[in-house]
């Protein structure tokens, strides 16, 4: 296996001390794409803040690369759950992938914002950046939030139920350019979702959750007819 | 005309309340833009009338300390600056406690705030006759007695308020817009909430001790309504939002004083109508 980027060893996650999912051990090494499968109230969310380092596990840990040094994170979320009433453009929005390596009571250079113009055209969202965010559709703003999530320029590219209120064009559409930038800068990629078909056909690694199990490997290792009809025996169960 | 004349000449009596008012004017709205973006306008209905409570309990501490009239007037003004601070900074510190905790309804306990502050303000002050009328005067936004040392006062808080907001304004932005974001960048989410609640109580009790709560909650959020009709990115926002207060507590100040008329009303019904024909206007082009 490659370098490990994040490495979780028997974790137990939850809240107030309180686990949900226990006995999670795996790797995400560099340059893998891996998805968090699972459906609504499984832990995929609480899983995800663990991984980012927002939330403390109940029990183990979560190593960081072999140095111990945290990666940067380009955080990708649902384009839902952004107030309207904020006026900013699809720039503003992008420009805030700077913010991290740009400190306190300092403003972002001409080459970093020149950087984020480069990061909106790689995820073809130049066309509407000046746009006020709020007005464009579910597509567009998550173009706008993978270009903002490029600007930080990422260890791993976190994408949290991305396709969320994107119709099904839009949906394909997103999902190969992941993978294209995946594959072309050799980009980490975690996908959080509950979209079984977008998981087979892009992801390497699996990690799925399922009433209040996990369990991980390869397309080829859980995709198998075997698996499945666990897996789904299980929900019927 | 003549009126405006006046205002204008070197000797104009009550110059220093135009320079206050206009100042309020300017600054309210700029952290007025944040209550309205975090959709906590309610914070800026109670927080004026919690910090305006500090002003009673600090009008009222000479007459329980036995102080003679004297002396509680040479040092008014510094006891209500200090009961207004206090009192917005304290408020500011529990409410964002109870938040964090995220139980009950963050509205009920702004709204049961404001109903208390306002009615513990009247029971401190009904057995205190000197201090009444003070608070009254604050209460109606009777802006006619600002010395120089209170227009410095605010003229110097406000300036540092607005420093704050242009130095942080790109991590006050994130962590309002997107705190999961500003987390993983490595910004201290609580630090830069605390900064903002720090300036927003901060501009609150500066404003309602020279123009009371009235006037304060008014420019908090009508110019930023008003402003956010026509918004298309935060900037001009924030621009339109301060330039509206400012030219709008000018006008009312003009009118005011032209028909004597208290300021404060006068402002808060001229911005009110500001919004309703811009309002009303987008609605008619938009068509």
């Amino acid at each position: 296996m490659s370098n490990p980027l994040i490495t979780l060893d028997h974790l137990a996650i939850g809240y107030d001390g309180q686990a949900v999912l226990s006995g999670i051990s795996l790797t995400i090494a560099c340059g893998s794409f891996t998805a968090i499968l699972g459906a609504n109230g499984t832990g995929k969310s609480t899983l995800l803040k663990t991984l980012l380092g927002l939330q403390p596990p109940v029990t183990g840990v979560v190593r960081f690369g072999a140095e111990g040094v945290k990666p940067v994170f380009g955080y990708v979320p649902q384009a839902l759950q952004f107030d309207p009433l904020y006026p900013l453009t699809g720039f503003d929005v992008a420009l805030m992938g700077t913010f991290g390596r740009v400190g306190p009571a300092r403003f972002p250079s001409r080459a970093e914002r020149d950087f984020v113009r480069e990061c909106l055209h790689a995820t073809a969202a130049d066309e509407f950046a000046d746009q006020t965010f709020s007005q464009l559709s579910g597509g567009q703003k998550q173009r706008i939030l993978i270009a903002r999530a490029l600007a930080t320029r990422p260890d791993l590219l976190v994408l949290d139920e991305p396709t969320a209120g994107v119709d099904v064009a839009a949906t394909h559409s997103l999902l190969e350019f992941i993978s294209q930038i995946h594959v072309e800068r050799k980009l980490t990629v975690l996908l959080v979702t509950h979209d079984l078909p977008l998981v087979r056909k892009h992801a390497q690694q699996i990690v799925w959750l399922h009433n209040g199990t996990v369990q991980s490997g390869t397309v080829a290792e859980l995709f198998t007819p075997e698996k499945m009809s666990e897996m789904f025996d299980l929900e019927v169960g | 005309m003549e009126t405006l004349k006046e205002i204008f000449s070197s000797g104009f009596l009550l110059r220093n309340s135009v320079y206050t008012s206009v100042l309020v004017g300017f600054a309210c709205p700029l952290v007025g833009v944040f209550l309205v973006l975090r959709r906590l306008v309610f914070l800026g209905v109670a927080l004026p009338q919690i910090s305006s409570t500090g002003v009673a309990v600090a009008l009222s501490l000479p007459v329980w300390l036995g102080l003679t009239v004297n002396s509680a007037e040479e040092h008014a003004h510094t006891l209500a600056f200090a009961g207004s601070t206090g009192f917005t900074l304290a408020a500011i510190l529990v409410l964002a406690l109870l938040e964090r905790r995220g139980r009950g309804s963050a509205e009920g306990r702004l709204g049961t705030a404001y109903v208390v502050a306002t009615a513990l303000s009247i029971l401190l002050l009904s057995k205190n006759r000197v201090a009444e009328a003070g608070w009254l005067d604050l209460l109606k936004g009777e802006i006619i007695t600002i010395s120089n040392f209170d227009l410095a006062l605010t003229a110097g808080a406000l300036a540092g308020v607005l420093v704050m907001l242009g130095l942080f304004s790109k991590e006050l932005l994130l962590v309002s817009f997107d705190r999961t974001m500003a987390a993983t960048l490595g910004k201290n989410v609580l630090l830069w909430d605390a900064v903002l609640y720090l300036l927003i109580g901060l501009t609150v009790s500066v404003a309602v001790l020279s123009v009371g709560p009235l006037i304060a909650f008014g420019f908090l959020l009508i110019p930023v309504l008003t402003a956010h009709l026509f918004a298309r990115n935060l900037k001009g926002f924030v621009i339109l939002a301060s330039l509206l207060g400012g030219v709008s507590s000018f006008l009312g100040f003009w009118l005011a004083y032209q028909w004597d008329w208290p300021v404060g009303p006068t402002d808060v019904v001229l911005i009110g109508a500001v919004y309703t024909l811009a309002f009303a206007g987008k609605k008619i082009i938009g068509r």
